[in-house]
C-alpha cells in the first residue's frame, strides 16, 4: 500500500537518492504523508523506476538518520515524525507571496527559465550565507537542492 | 567477496591483444557497469569471466575465488550474451525444459509466473518472439537458475526504450529480492547513471577507471573559468579533460577533497556519470584506479598490486 | 518471486556437484530428433528395398541380373549413405551452435561445455554406427550369395567391400567424425556438410586405390585357376620365382621361334 509515487528527473543533476529523500520530505511537509504511513518497499520502487536498489536503500537510510522514518524489520519503512511542519495558513501565505513575486518577475520580462535560474542563484547565495555564518540546520538547507 | 577478480589478465587473438595487463576486483552486491569504446575488450573480459574462453596471460576468478569456467563458477553465474541467443526453433516451453535439464537449480514456478506477467506465450517458437520478448525470455531463463551473479553483455542494444526500461526493472528487482550481483556492459551511458554503482572503463584492452560510482563522482569536479587563466591553473590542477569554448574553459578535475581546488573567480559544479565517462574515453592516457597509485593526466597507467 | 531452498553458496562449497549425465538425454533427443528421424527414414526405406530384393533373389535362385537394377548399381547408390549420415548428422551438431551463437547460452549452463559435447556426440555416434551396421548386414544377407564369388561381384571389389557389415558401420562412424570435426573448424553448417562430403570422398579414393591392397599380405601363386572373386592385384611373368621384365619374356619367345602372335593363341 503506497501513499507516494516517486518520479525521477534525470536532468536535474541531483543524485538519485537525494531526489527520493526530498520527495519524501516534500510529501511530509505538505501533509501527503503522515506519521505511520508506510513507504513503498525497495523492490516496488526499483521495479517501477528501474534504479539500483542500493540507491533506494541509501535514501531510506538517510531518511532514518534524519529521524523522519523508522524501519521495522519484516514490515517495512514507516514515517515516524514530521519535521518542522509549517502550519497551513503560513504555507498558503508563503504561496501567495510567491505568486505575487512571480507576477512581478513576469512583468519585468523574465521567462520561465530566467525565473528558475534567478531563483536557483538566490537560493545558493542564501545557503552560502547561512552556512558561512556557522549555522547548519540540517533539513532546511537540504531543501535548497530539491528545487528543480 | 569479489564477484569478478582479474589479475594481469591478458587475451590474445592471433597477434592482437584484446586484453592486456587487465586487473580489477568487482565487489559483490553491486551493479557494475563495464564501459568502453568498441574493441576495448569488454566482450572478451566477460567471455573470460563466464568461462567461454581461456586467458593467454594472467588469471580471472569469480564468486570469491573460484576459477572461471569451473563447475562452481558455472553453477553460480548466469550469462546473457549480446542479442540474447536462443534456439530459434525450440518453443518457449522447450527452452525452459532445456535450461532445467542443464542446471542444478531451476525455479520453474518463477519462470512460468514471470513469463505469464510478460505475456509471452509458452508454445510459441522463440524465433517468432519480438526482440524485447526474446531478451526478457533470456533474462527469465537466467534468473530462474538462481545465480549469485548475472552477467549481461550489451543486453539492451536492440531493444526499444520501453523494452529497455522493463528489462532493467526486472534485473533491479531480482537484485533487490534475491541478492543477485550484476555485471553488465553497455553503450547506453544515460541509463547507467540510474543503475550502476560500480564503474569500470576499459580502453584499448586495459582498465582505465575502476571504482564505486559514489567515490568517483565525489572525487571529480567540473571547474569553469575564463579562457585566459586556463593555462595558469592547468599546471596545479589534476586535470583529466579540458574543454575550451568561446571565452570559457571547462576543466574536469580530480580532487581528493582535502583542499579547495577552485581558483578565485572560477565556478565548480559536481559531475555526472556520463560526463565522467566521456571525459575519460576522450583521454585514453588518463586513469583513475583504486589504491595508492594515482595517475596524472596523459601519463601511462600503473596498476597497484 | 517464490523462494527455493538454495544450496550452499558457491563460494563456500568448493566442490559443486555436476549435473547428472542422464539430464542430457532429453536435450540431445529434442535438438537432433529431425536428424535421427532422417537417418531412420533413409535407412528404413533402403532396408525395405533390400529386404524385398533379397526375397526376390532367393525366390529366383540367384540368377544374376534378374532382380532389380542390379547389384553394381545398387552398390554404388548405397555407398553414399554413410557420408550422408556423417554430413547431415555430424556436421550440424557443433556447427549449428557456433553459427547461430547459441553456444554462448548452451556452454555457460551448469552442465559444462566438455560434458555437453560428449553427451551429445556419444549417443548420436552410437545410433549412426549401429544403424549403418545393421544396414550393412542386411545388405550382405540380401546380395550375399551373389557376392560370394559365383556370379556377379567380388566381395573385395571397391564398391561392395565398403557396404558389408562392419565396414559400413565403420565408414558411417568415420563420416560422422569428419562431420563433427568439419563443424568445429568451419563453424557454419552448410559449408561443413560440403567439406565432409569432399573429405570423405577423398578418403574413400585413397583407401580404395592405395591402402586396401596392403591390409593383408597378398597370396603369390602361379596357379592360373584363381577362385572367382579373387582380387588380382598384379600379375607378372617369372623365372625361377623372380619377376622378369617384358624384354626378357620377348627374348625367350624369339628363342623358341615364336613370332608375333595374336593374344590367346598358344604356340
Amino acid at each position: 500500500m503506497t501513499s507516494i509515487e516517486f518520479s525521477l528527473d534525470p536532468t536535474s543533476g541531483v543524485p538519485t537518492y537525494l531526489q527520493l529523500v526530498h520527495q519524501v520530505e516534500h510529501a511530509v511537509r505538505l501533509g501527503y504523508l503522515e506519521a505511520g504511513d508506510q513507504l513503498p518497499t525497495v523492490k516496488d520502487v526499483v521495479a517501477s523506476l528501474a534504479i539500483n536498489p542500493n540507491t533506494v536503500a541509501k535514501a531510506y537510510r538517510e531518511l532514518e538518520t534524519k529521524g523522519l522514518t523508522v524501519g521495522r524489520p519484516g514490515q517495512g519503512t514507516f514515517i515516524q515524525s514530521t519535521l518542522n511542519p509549517v502550519a497551513l495558513p503560513e504555507l498558503s501565505g508563503l504561496q501567495r507571496s510567491l505568486l505575487a513575486w512571480l507576477a512581478t518577475a513576469d512583468t519585468a520580462g523574465l521567462d520561465e527559465d530566467g525565473i528558475v535560474a534567478l531563483f536557483a542563484n538566490a537560493l545558493r547565495e542564501f545557503r552560502d550565507r547561512r552556512s558561512g555564518s556557522g549555522v547548519r540546520r540540517g533539513a532546511a538547507s537540504d531543501e535548497a537542492e530539491g528545487v528543480a | 567477496m569479489n564477484v569478478i577478480e582479474a589479475t594481469r589478465l591478458g587475451k590474445r587473438y592471433g597477434s592482437t591483444w584484446a586484453l592486456r595487463e587487465c586487473s580489477l576486483a568487482i565487489p559483490d552486491g553491486h551493479v557494475a557497469a563495464l564501459v568502453g569504446p568498441n574493441g576495448a575488450g569488454k566482450t572478451t573480459l566477460l567471455n573470460l569471466a563466464v568461462g567461454l574462453t581461456t586467458s593467454t596471460a594472467g588469471t580471472v576468478t569469480v564468486l570469491g575465488g573460484a576459477p572461471a569456467g569451473s563447475p562452481v563458477a558455472r553453477d553460480g553465474i548466469a550469462f546473457v550474451a549480446q542479442d540474447a541467443p536462443l534456439h530459434k526453433n525450440l518453443s518457449v516451453t522447450d527452452m525452459l525444459h532445456l535450461t532445467r535439464n542443464l542446471n542444478q537449480r531451476f525455479d520453474q514456478g518463477y519462470a512460468t509466473a514471470r513469463l505469464g506477467e510478460l505475456g509471452i506465450p509458452l508454445d510459441r517458437k522463440t524465433g517468432k518472439l519480438s526482440g524485447g520478448q526474446q531478451a526478457q525470455l533470456a533474462l527469465t531463463l537466467a534468473l530462474s537458475r538462481r545465480p549469485r551473479l548475472l552477467v549481461l553483455d550489451e543486453p539492451m542494444a536492440s531493444l526499444d526504450p520501453l523494452a529497455r526500461h522493463d528489462f532493467m526493472a526486472t534485473v533491479m528487482a531480482a537484485m533487490a529480492d534475491d541478492d543477485v550481483s550484476v555485471v553488465l556492459s553497455s553503450h547506453v551511458l544515460a541509463e547507467l547513471e540510474r543503475v550502476a554503482d560500480y564503474l569500470v572503463i576499459l580502453s584499448r584492452g586495459s582498465v582505465q577507471v575502476a571504482g564505486e560510482v559514489d567515490d568517483l563522482l565525489a572525487s571529480h569536479r567540473v571547474l569553469s573559468g575564463p579562457d585566459a587563466e586556463a593555462d595558469r591553473y592547468a599546471e596545479c590542477l589534476d586535470v583529466v579533460h579540458a574543454l575550451h569554448s568561446k571565452a570559457q574553459t571547462h576543466f574536469l578535475i580530480r580532487t581528493d577533497g582535502s583542499i579547495n581546488p577552485v581558483p578565485p573567480g572560477w565556478k565548480a559544479r559536481p559531475i555526472t556519470l556520463e560526463e565522467l565517462v566521456l571525459a575519460y574515453l576522450r583521454e585514453p592516457g588518463a586513469a583513475s584506479l583504486p589504491g595508492p597509485m594515482r595517475v596524472r593526466f596523459a601519463e601511462p597507467t600503473e596498476v597497484a598490486q | 518471486m517464490t523462494a527455493l531452498t538454495t544450496p550452499a553458496q558457491p563460494g563456500l562449497d568448493a566442490s559443486a556437484r555436476l549435473v547428472p549425465w542422464r539430464r542430457m538425454a532429453w536435450v540431445t533427443w529434442r535438438q537432433h530428433r529431425l536428424a535421427l528421424a532422417g537417418v531412420v527414414a533413409v535407412l528404413g526405406a533402403a532396408s525395405v528395398y533390400l529386404y524385398i530384393t533379397g526375397e526376390q533373389l532367393r525366390h529366383q535362385g540367384f540368377v544374376s541380373y534378374g532382380a532389380g537394377p542390379g547389384l553394381s548399381l545398387t552398390a554404388v547408390l548405397f555407398q553414399v549413405i554413410p557420408p550422408l549420415l556423417g554430413a547431415f548428422v555430424g556436421a550440424p551438431v557443433l556447427a549449428r551452435e557456433l553459427e547461430t551463437g547459441t553456444f554462448r547460452f548452451t556452454w555457460t549452463q551448469g552442465f559444462g561445455r566438455a560434458r555437453w559435447t560428449v553427451a551429445t556426440l556419444a549417443p548420436l555416434a552410437v545410433v549412426v554406427t549401429v544403424a549403418a551396421g545393421v544396414f550393412g548386414f542386411l545388405f550382405s544377407w540380401c546380395y550375399g550369395p551373389q557376392i560370394d564369388g559365383k556370379y556377379v561381384l567380388s566381395p573385395l571389389a571397391a564398391t561392395t567391400f565398403d557396404l558389408r557389415g562392419v565396414t559400413l558401420a565403420a565408414w558411417a562412424l568415420v563420416a560422422f567424425s569428419i562431420g563433427v570435426l568439419a563443424g568445429i573448424l568451419i563453424r557454419r553448417v552448410v559449408p561443413a556438410m560440403f567439406a565432409t562430403l569432399v573429405a570423405w570422398s577423398g578418403l574413400v579414393v585413397v583407401t580404395g586405390v592405395f591402402l586396401r591392397r596392403h591390409y593383408e599380405p597378398p597370396l603369390v601363386t602361379s596357379n592360373p585357376n584363381l577362385p572367382s572373386g579373387a582380387w588380382v592385384i598384379s600379375q607378372q611373368w617369372t623365372r625361377d620365382g623372380k619377376p622378369v621384365s617384358l624384354s626378357v619374356v620377348d627374348q625367350v619367345l624369339r628363342q623358341i621361334g615364336a613370332t608375333q602372335t595374336a593374344p590367346g593363341h598358344c604356340p
